[in-house]
């Protein structure tokens, strides 16, 4: 409520006032003589200033600086800064268990290296360039909750590689705050190739049958690499499925 | 003394006993990226503490970092400057890396969260020590200032000033033993 609206409501008040608490006595009053004598909560509030309706306000301008945005990472573009060969995934989650039916309010958190082989937040990695600390940064990192499609969007670039994996981004899928999904996209090769002549650093030695980690099959391989369409001067959009039997 | 090129770390430890918005900010957003993030270590949920965690699975110590994302909003609000610890006049100290650290938690109890930012200054040069006062400059700086080494203020970088010297009017860069 604005000051002058509050003035003049409270000049209201106070000329209805007393009405407002003499009604209030004599309805408690009543209520004394008909039972048990005992002076009750009734009573206390009619005799003082509390029966009377509190002005509704809002919530005030900083209740909890960020309230529930203070997580930096609850982002859509995951940039923050970094370059590369553009990249947009639309991603769904759908529930196995349930004919494949959207899951809405889904977390999808996402994170992966830059076009140089590095993460963000921490010391000791050695990348394309030997080692660097990114300790205190965030690029290529958030997450999304799912609309009641299943659906989220990131904005980031396609990632590059350091030694010893396969081209890869990593996932984390929370419903109802539990980690339902952990996951690892790969990148169809000569793709990632191009993409990877394009930011300098050549090939990947680990392709994606060497890795340790990535598919365990050539069937889980597939089912984890997401379609990609576009090209290195437009950049690409993958589109995939998270299927996690909820 | 020969002088010095020093970065000082101050370690701010947060728990449940903190007061204060910006401790208490940090205490709960922390520990409910915790119970997020430490599922990842946790296998069939039968582990309680960050020490199991680790003890089962050193990859928990991946959650120093994880969780350090979720209070970077607070982070940003202190405008680079150390809470708590000041120089002999009051004045805030200036840092350059936050670098956050899970002591222990608890699925079960915020109660058991305690988390320690360390505050990492930029360069610094020691131009001198009094007793346990460090006076020092920033950058270029003809301005000194006092800083009192206390608990949980370190120096944990530190190196030997290059000097310029004048020799036989060429310029030679050497570096000085203490």
């Amino acid at each position: 409520m604005e000051r002058k609206n509050f003035l003049r409501t409270f000049v209201f008040a106070a000329a209805a006032g007393p009405m407002i608490m003499d009604a209030c006595k004599k309805d408690s009053a009543s209520t004394t003589s008909s039972s048990t004598g005992e002076t009750t909560a009734a009573d206390v509030n009619a005799g003082s200033s509390a029966c009377r309706v509190t002005p509704t306000e809002v919530e005030g301008p900083y209740p909890y600086p960020g309230g529930e945005l203070t997580n930096p990472l609850n982002r859509a573009d995951i940039l923050g800064g970094q370059t590369g060969v553009p990249l947009i995934l639309n991603l769904l989650v759908v529930n196995t268990n349930d004919n494949c039916n959207a899951v809405a309010n889904a977390r999808v958190d996402i994170w992966h290296c830059n076009k140089d082989g590095y993460y963000s937040g921490y010391s000791g990695q050695q990348g394309q360039s030997g080692s660097k600390n990114y300790t205190g940064e965030t690029w290529l990192r958030g997450y999304q909750t799912t609309d009641d499609k299943g659906a989220v969007t990131f904005t980031t670039v396609y990632p590059g590689w350091y030694g010893g994996r396969a081209t890869h981004i990593h996932f984390e899928v929370f419903i109802n705050s539990v980690l339902k999904k952990t996951a690892q996209f790969a990148f169809p090769e000569t793709i990632s190739d191009a993409v990877h002549n394009n930011y300098g650093v050549g090939p990947n030695t680990t392709r994606n049958a060497q890795d340790g980690i990535l598919g365990n099959s050539a069937t889980d391989l597939a089912n984890e690499t997401p379609s990609l369409t576009g090209s290195i001067a437009a950049g690409y959009t993958g589109t995939y499925t998270f299927g996690i039997a909820v | 003394m020969t002088k010095a090129i020093i970065k000082l770390t101050y370690k701010q430890v947060i728990d449940a006993s903190s007061t204060g918005d910006f401790e208490k900010n940090v205490l709960f957003a922390s520990y409910q990226e915790f119970l997020l993030k430490s599922q990842a270590y946790n296998p069939g949920n039968k582990l309680k503490t960050f020490s199991e965690m680790k003890n089962n699975d050193g990859r928990a110590n991946s959650l120093h970092y994880k969780l350090s994302f979720v209070i970077g909003y607070f982070i940003e609000t202190l405008k680079n400057k150390i809470p708590v610890v000041t120089d002999t006049l009051g004045n805030s100290i200036t840092f350059e890396v936050p670098k956050f650290e899970l002591i222990e938690s608890d699925v079960n109890s915020i109660a058991t969260h305690k988390v320690a930012i360390n505050y990492i200054t930029g360069d610094l040069t020691l131009l001198n020590t009094i007793g346990e006062y460090l006076v020092l400059t920033a950058g270029n700086s003809e301005e000194t200032f006092t800083i009192k080494m206390q608990d949980g203020l370190a120096i944990t970088s530190y190196q030997q000033a290059e000097i310029k010297t004048a020799v036989n009017g060429h310029s030679v860069l050497s570096k000085l033993s203490a």
